[in-house]
């Protein structure tokens, strides 16, 4: 299999991310405005909630093995950007895989604070992209954070795909803590808790 | 941490199996996405045109120039006599670079810079309509190459922009590029017709500095 075609692959999983992620602040937003939205709201959060924890693991999962593809297959060295980015994603796996594994939500702020500052330096090393010269005006003949290794679809480049995993990370753990704090429904339909000893997210 | 923890509302009702519905549809979602990946062959590298080779041999004779320094300050290679360098265009078209006599620009770019991406286009525009001054030549090496790295091949990406200067294609070692001291891209160095060096600088420059290094060539004989 080319690097052509694992990293067309891989940016497709990342338009499918930035729908989902759309489409979920589109629910968050418009679900104020209108009740039909907040109906669609629930039932989203309804159906993928129980599950959002295991998903976000699973982008984190399919993030780091792309970024790992590249830079030991493909042999793109990553630049020091990159390896910040690494930095926030990769304690992702360990940590949303504890939290499915333990069914706790506990780690759900650890897990967000990483996503964020992780989307945050994808955010200006596709800014960079974009505007070479906000990091210099010439070129480090080694490996410089400006350089493109990977534009699929006219727009993905390993840092776009990097934030479009990033956001739907955060838009888990966001649909995640909506999921705990939706409206129980009735008591008879689920035991009380034995004895109430921590918050779930 | 607490092994278990009570849930609210919902999550305690979700304790029931939930269907496996969003896992499979993931799934498929997924399965789809590498079947259109295979099937598009995930083409996009632009083969060369037969004949035309990226990387060719060069020649070096003199001594080379100290690297400029990317700190600033007084260039230690000013006054000092260029290195000659013979080489082949992608085509094999011969380009030497020698102490003919005659005042010359040598541009330094590689095909994955985003500077020279910007730089070439700008200056191949300005040169239409500003030609350089009389007796100044103007060649270019491409360096650097790697078929790896983006907007490979060199020789496509110039001649997209419609780059007309003479074009040396440097070894797979880089000789050229280090015959001269490049320490970053893009690279220029203003050479009098002494075969002495004026000027070098790196990094993206605009039409009036480019301008200034030619005239530049034109002093100091």
């Amino acid at each position: 299999m080319t690097v052509e075609t694992v990293s067309l692959f891989l940016a497709l999983l990342a338009v499918v991310a930035e729908l989902a992620t759309a489409t979920a602040v589109v629910l968050a937003v418009g679900g104020r405005f209108s009740p039909a939205l907040a109906r669609l709201r629930r039932q989203a959060v309804e159906a993928v909630g129980p599950s959002a924890l295991s998903l976000a693991g699973v982008v984190a999962v399919v993030c780091m093995a792309g970024s790992l593809y590249f830079s030991e297959v493909a042999h793109f060295p990553p630049c020091h950007l990159c390896w910040l980015q690494r930095f926030c994603m990769y304690p992702l796996v360990p940590i949303l895989g504890f939290a499915v594994w333990r069914r706790s939500g506990r780690v759900r702020p650890y897990a967000l604070a990483l996503a964020v500052i992780g989307a945050c330096i994808s955010t200006y090393h596709v800014a960079l992209e974009h505007h070479p010269e906000w990091e210099s005006s010439v070129c480090d003949p080694k490996n410089p954070c400006t350089l493109i290794w990977v534009k699929r679809l006219g727009y993905l480049t390993i840092p776009t795909m990097a934030l479009s995993g990033f956001a739907l990370i955060i838009t888990l753990l966001a649909v995640s803590w909506a999921y705990d704090r939706l409206e129980p429904p009735a008591p008879s339909d689920h035991p009380a808790p034995a004895a109430p000893s921590g918050r779930a997210g | 941490m607490a092994t278990t923890k009570p849930k609210s509302g919902a999550v305690a009702a979700a304790r029931k199996k939930q269907p496996p519905w969003l896992w499979i549809g993931v799934a498929g979602v997924v399965l789809l996405l590498a079947v259109a990946a295979i099937a598009s062959g995930g083409s996009g590298k632009k083969k060369p045109a037969a004949g035309v080779e990226q990387t060719r041999p060069v020649t070096v004779t003199g001594s080379s120039l100290v690297e400029l320094p990317t700190t600033g300050g007084d260039d230690p290679a000013e006054g000092k006599e260029i290195p000659e360098v013979t080489g082949q265009s992608f085509d094999g078209t011969p380009v030497d670079i020698r102490n003919d006599g005659r005042p010359k620009l040598i541009l330094f770019v590689a095909h994955w810079c985003p500077h020279c991406q910007r730089e070439v286009p700008l200056l191949a525009k300005y040169l239409k309509s500003n030609p350089l001054p009389k007796g100044v030549d103007l060649y270019t090496v491409a360096t650097a190459t790697a078929s790896a790295r983006p907007n490979y091949p060199p020789s496509a990406w110039l001649a997209k922009e419609g780059w007309k200067a003479p074009t040396m294609a440097d070894s797979d070692d880089a000789k050229a590029a280090n015959a001269f001291g490049l320490s970053a891209f893009p690279y220029f160095v203003a050479v009098n017709g002494s075969g002495k060096v004026v000027a070098r600088t790196t990094g993206e420059i605009t039409t009036d500095e480019f301008a200034g290094l030619a005239a530049k060539t034109l002093g100091n004989k």
